[in-house]
């Protein structure tokens, strides 16, 4: 499908030298001299770099369909994460340097956005936040009211976040997976 | 479009409000006179990439279109041939097809200031003592801090348009004045050019390649003298190649754009032409060409400069805020 550049909306992908990108955002531009612009920021579905790319808006842009379908997270080895449809049962196979960082937060047995694109799994939609247990933290020492201090603690998925000072052993925390932030606690 | 309110946007507002009363006593104080003018005309200025705002005056069977002006030039020009003043508006604008973004809105207000008897680099020197007034009123010092970088009014960067091209674009001074050379390198670059003019894929590698490097060296970059094909209201230099034309900006961010005006009627007639042309072409509304405005040509007008400031946007770089929207109260 193809659409105006000028058209282009944050979420969308699009086929961009020959691969697979999504709209980041999408300014208007007109520098008042020439063509209308859309200035848009791109992010390759497949490393997750960063592109900004000035359209002309009247420019014709291939559109791609991409779907994003739940699926349950199985497994992974030292390549690959396996992930399954619970509808179809069909498993999908992402390699571990498509997922990069996001992997060290994925938990098994939980379920997840995938980018499906003609059947073909392109990369995980990064979850806004996710809620893991801490298993390792220090103990706060006491007197320590600095406002704003935090500690090291280790996830059930085995990386390590830094966490206020009053969060313990125990308690499941939400975590922006794309940044490593802490956002707060939850209950379970 | 919905009308909405922000009033969490007042600390910015009240800024903008102190821009507003600085800008005023600069010019107030350098003898500009401040002209107060319609927003509405029954005749505009053909520019060809701009498309205007309609309306309709009606009295019984009487009806006459009107426009609502993209820039107060059309009038501020008069002013100039029959006064011989330097002057200036601070009023708003309008274009139509420009959707809400960052740096853009329909509806926006620019400052325009004319001085006679200049050219367009007494109007850089104006502009930067305009900036410097501006920062000393609000910070009490000659420089600003924008997206933590400092940028000081003591001087400009100062940058030909060729020279912008042949360092971040890698396109020389033979191949960006020769039309198909150009259009070749940037098909090499990988930019779509079948179907486009020269102008439009100029304006896509400018903002692409040129843009983001203008204004983030400590100070604000005047990039100055456009190839022919945007003078506009520019008087061409002497090489005949190049308009005397400047913009400006700071953190990659286009401010204004200024001119050595053109004073000679018979080539603005055809250029006026020429833009009336390219916007039947692409289909943009057909208005009434100002004649009047020729007119004034015609009566004389003498050597003189002007510049045109989206002033919400310098109000931004100024306030340290990333959008313009972020300065308003109410918006649509």
């Amino acid at each position: 499908m193809k659409t105006f550049a000028g058209n282009l909306k944050r979420g969308e992908f699009v086929l961009y030298q020959g691969e697979i990108y999504q709209i980041q955002k999408a300014d208007f531009y007109a520098p008042g001299k020439g063509s209308a612009l859309m200035k848009a920021r791109l992010k390759n579905v497949k490393n997750a770099k960063n592109v900004d790319f000035t359209y002309k808006s009247s420019e014709s842009v291939e559109t791609v369909d991409v779907e994003s379908i739940e699926m349950q997270y199985l497994y992974k080895d030292t390549e690959n994460l396996y992930f399954m449809n619970e509808r179809t049962y069909n498993q999908y196979t992402i390699p571990y340097e498509v997922v990069g960082d996001l992997a060290q937060y994925l938990k098994e047995g939980n379920n997840y956005f995938v980018y499906v694109h003609n059947d073909e799994p392109l990369s995980l939609r990064p979850p806004a936040s996710v809620r893991l247990k801490i298993i390792e933290a220090e103990e706060a020492a006491k007197g320590d009211t600095v406002s704003g201090a935090k500690k090291l603690a280790k996830l059930e998925t085995g990386v390590s976040v830094m966490v206020p000072l009053f969060v313990k052993v125990g308690e499941i925390v939400a975590v922006n997976p794309e940044t490593g932030e802490y956002s707060e606690r939850v209950k379970e | 479009m919905k009308i909405q309110t922000h009033i969490d946007h007042l600390d910015s507002y009240r800024l903008y409000l102190k821009i507003i009363a600085a800008t005023r006593e600069y010019l107030n104080g350098k003898k500009y006179l401040e002209i107060d003018l319609p927003v509405l005309s029954p005749a505009l200025i053909p520019e060809s990439y701009l498309e205007v705002y309609e309306t309709e005056f009606r009295y019984f069977d009487t009806k006459k279109k009107l426009y609502l002006t993209p820039s107060p030039e059309l009038f501020l020009k008069r002013i100039l041939a029959y006064g011989e003043l330097d002057c200036y508006s601070l009023g708003k604008a309008f274009r139509n097809s420009e959707p809400e973004s960052k740096l853009h809105s329909g509806e926006f207000t620019m400052l325009e200031f004319y001085k006679m008897h200049s050219s367009y680099m007494d109007i850089a020197d104006e502009l930067l003592g305009l900036m410097s007034h501006i920062a000393s009123k609000l910070y009490g010092t000659n420089h600003i801090t924008f997206q933590g970088k400092n940028i000081s009014f003591a001087e400009w960067e100062r940058m030909t348009v060729a020279e912008a091209f042949s360092r971040f674009a890698d396109i020389d001074e033979t191949d960006l004045f020769d039309g198909s050379r150009f259009m070749e390198q940037a098909t090499k670059k990988g930019y779509i050019t079948t179907g486009f003019t020269y102008e439009d894929v100029f304006s896509q590698i400018y903002s692409q390649e040129i843009e983001p490097n203008l204004g983030v060296r400590g100070y604000p970059t005047l990039l100055y003298d456009y190839p022919k094909e945007f003078a506009a209201l520019a008087a061409l230099n002497p090489d005949r190649k190049t308009a005397q034309r400047f913009e400006f900006y700071i953190g990659g961010v286009e401010l204004g754009d200024c001119y050595s005006e053109l004073t000679d009627p018979k080539e603005q007639e055809q250029r006026f032409q020429g833009e009336a042309r390219k916007r039947r072409e692409t289909g943009k509304s057909d208005h009434p060409i100002d004649k009047g405005f020729l007119e004034a040509l015609k009566y004389g007008l003498k050597e003189c400069a002007g510049i045109a400031i989206g002033f919400e946007r310098l109000a931004m770089i100024f306030a340290d805020i990333s959008s313009i929207d972020a300065l308003k109260l109410i918006s649509i």
